[in-house]
């Protein structure tokens, strides 16, 4: 930087007081949506900047635009929603039935101390067993079927899942409780109308958190052992050297995962909207 | 502004004999909360359990709620040994205990849908009790949309609505600014004298415990033992609704340095 562009700096200082760097000050909205902008133009523009650069050889690096041409093809020649609606359908299935176990198993551990003494050294015990050291086991068991990647995927969530619902029921304030009780309440009628609803948000955004780690063993499912879906297509395109699908199949990942936050934070909106207003 | 008291027959409504709480602490001591405990708490009074922190009064309520059990000692409410939390006493929490996924309405209706009251007598109890903590403009808000001062009026009507017989109050504006506090101590007060409660309070202010008390149980700390009752003679059987009345009747002034004083002695046994 030259001076005179520091003295202008100066003066805008002195007559606005802005500043880029200020501890826990708010932005406007226009700048921030300004900023995040021009992070995604500066990272689309290196990228293309190293591909018209030839940092590498241009069939280990497309460019955006070649990225975005073989999602097109994917989507008209190669039958790729069928892949995308495989791994929806992995994702969605195994994640539910972790959730059958997980939402009442960790708001009875939360709840009851005599549950947590009884489950929790075995599930602690199993969140440190890494999900992918099941695979050998579990593709002998199950063969390299779906209900194989299922079980991967449900092994992957369910412990976290159920530590997580269980913290959240832990930290519910004891004189919710108490309130019922010295109400009259008795304990299946503090379970259902105070503990239940009360952790309910609580259960999405747990979910919300998984949801996102489910991904991750999709893709690990899919690339050891599958013939459809993101990451058996990612396997594909590996053989032919295609690295534009490859890209296009990250993209997609990470496009559906941000889908699904959104439309959790939308449900979260709608089902408890007695969160949203503030005074 | 003065209301009659109705404290006209001494019922003893509430009885602590003898009560003592004891709580494990780390290294298998044993730390002794409440020790030997006895007084009784008349119907229609307003009893308030002040004293320094560490003086067990919280606890002593807790165990008057029936969520704590004493470790020696027995509690009766009209004559029937407390165990366990029950509908016969309700409480009011320090902390904000509005159920946030329920509406205002909701809330105060809450105890009486576990008891099974009738829907008809529900309603209008609910509207009866809304109306009279004030809230009628705000039935249909959420907590969050309410200020503490709200909060804990819906939190007294719900206890308020189940019919109680005895109301159990643990500093019950502790959390709330000094404005809210004397406006809430007022209206509580209107309240208790219009709907002929029995009321224990815990409080460490002790303006406001002179001025809900019909009589005072003052606790000394580590243990917690009752140190003196003082009834508040200076009133004159009357229930004095209003603060700066109640600041001006001769006696105040006196009663309220000696209760001062007992605070400072229980602070310098501390150190």
């Amino acid at each position: 930087m030259t001076a005179p562009v520091t003295t202008q700096a100066g003066q805008s200082v002195a007559v606005s007081k802005r500043r880029w760097f200020e501890f826990n000050k708010p932005i406007t909205p226009a700048s921030a949506i300004w900023l995040a902008l021009s992070a995604w133009v500066a990272f689309f523009g290196l990228w293309e900047f190293a591909v018209l650069m030839e940092v590498t050889n241009a069939v280990l690096l497309p460019g955006p635009v070649t990225v975005l041409t073989s999602f097109v093809e994917l989507f008209t020649e190669k039958n790729y929603l069928a892949d995308i609606g495989m791994s929806l359908y992995r994702v969605l299935a195994s994640f539910t039935l972790a959730c059958l176990l997980a939402v009442p198993l960790g708001i009875l551990m939360g709840t009851f101390r005599s549950v947590e003494a009884f489950f929790n050294p075995l599930v602690s015990a199993f969140r440190y067993l890494p999900a992918p050291s099941f695979i050998p086991l579990l593709l002998m068991w199950l063969g390299a079927g779906e209900s194989q990647k299922l079980a991967l995927l449900f092994l992957g969530v369910v412990w976290f899942l159920i530590t997580l619902i269980m913290d959240y029921a832990k930290s519910l304030p004891a004189d919710y409780i108490n309130t019922a009780l010295t109400l009259g309440g008795n304990r299946r009628q503090v379970l259902w109308t105070v503990v239940v609803p009360a952790m309910l948000p609580n259960v999405l955004i747990a979910m919300r958190q998984m949801l996102a780690v489910s991904w991750t063993y999709l893709v690990i499912a899919e690339i050891v052992a599958a013939d459809s879906g993101i990451g058996a297509m990612m396997m594909r395109a590996k053989r032919f050297v295609h690295i534009d699908e490859i890209m296009a199949g990250i993209v997609t990942i990470g496009l559906l995962g941000l889908l699904f936050d959104i439309l959790l934070r939308a449900a979260q909106r709608l089902l408890f909207p007695y969160l949203e207003t503030k005074e | 502004m003065i209301a009659d008291n109705p404290q006209q027959k001494s019922h003893s409504k509430l009885l602590l004999e003898q009560v003592s709480k004891e709580y494990p602490i780390s290294g298998g001591d044993r730390l002794l909360a409440v020790s030997d405990v006895s007084f009784d708490v008349i119907e229609n009074e307003v009893c308030v359990l002040l004293g320094p922190s560490g003086c067990g009064k919280s606890t002593i309520l807790h165990m008057m709620a029936g969520l704590n059990d004493p470790t020696a000692g027995r509690l009766t409410l009209d004559g029937r040994e407390i165990h366990g939390p029950s509908r016969d006493r309700g409480m009011v929490f320090q902390g904000y205990t509005s159920f946030p996924w329920l509406t205002v309405e909701q809330n105060v209706e809450y105890g009486m849908r576990l008891n099974k009251v009738p829907p008809a007598e529900r309603r209008q109890r609910v509207d009866f009790f809304i109306d009279r903590v004030n809230l009628t403009r705000f039935r249909k808000a959420y907590p969050k949309q309410l200020s503490g001062g709200m909060k804990q009026r819906v939190a007294i009507a719900r206890m308020l609505a189940n019919a109680p017989e005895i109301s159990l109050m643990d500093e019950p504006f502790g959390a709330l600014d000094a404005e809210t506090r004397w406006h809430m101590q007022e209206l509580l007060l209107d309240i208790i004298d219009d709907s002929q409660m029995t009321v224990v309070m815990v409080t460490h202010d002790i303006p406001e415990a002179l001025f809900l008390a019909d009589r005072i149980v003052f606790l000394s700390s580590h243990p917690g033992r009752i140190k003196e009752i003082l009834t508040m003679d200076f009133k004159q059987g009357r229930r004095i609704t209003n603060k700066e009345e109640l600041i001006e009747t001769p006696g105040y002034i006196e009663i309220e340095r000696e209760i001062l004083h007992m605070m400072r002695e229980e602070a310098s046994d501390e150190e």
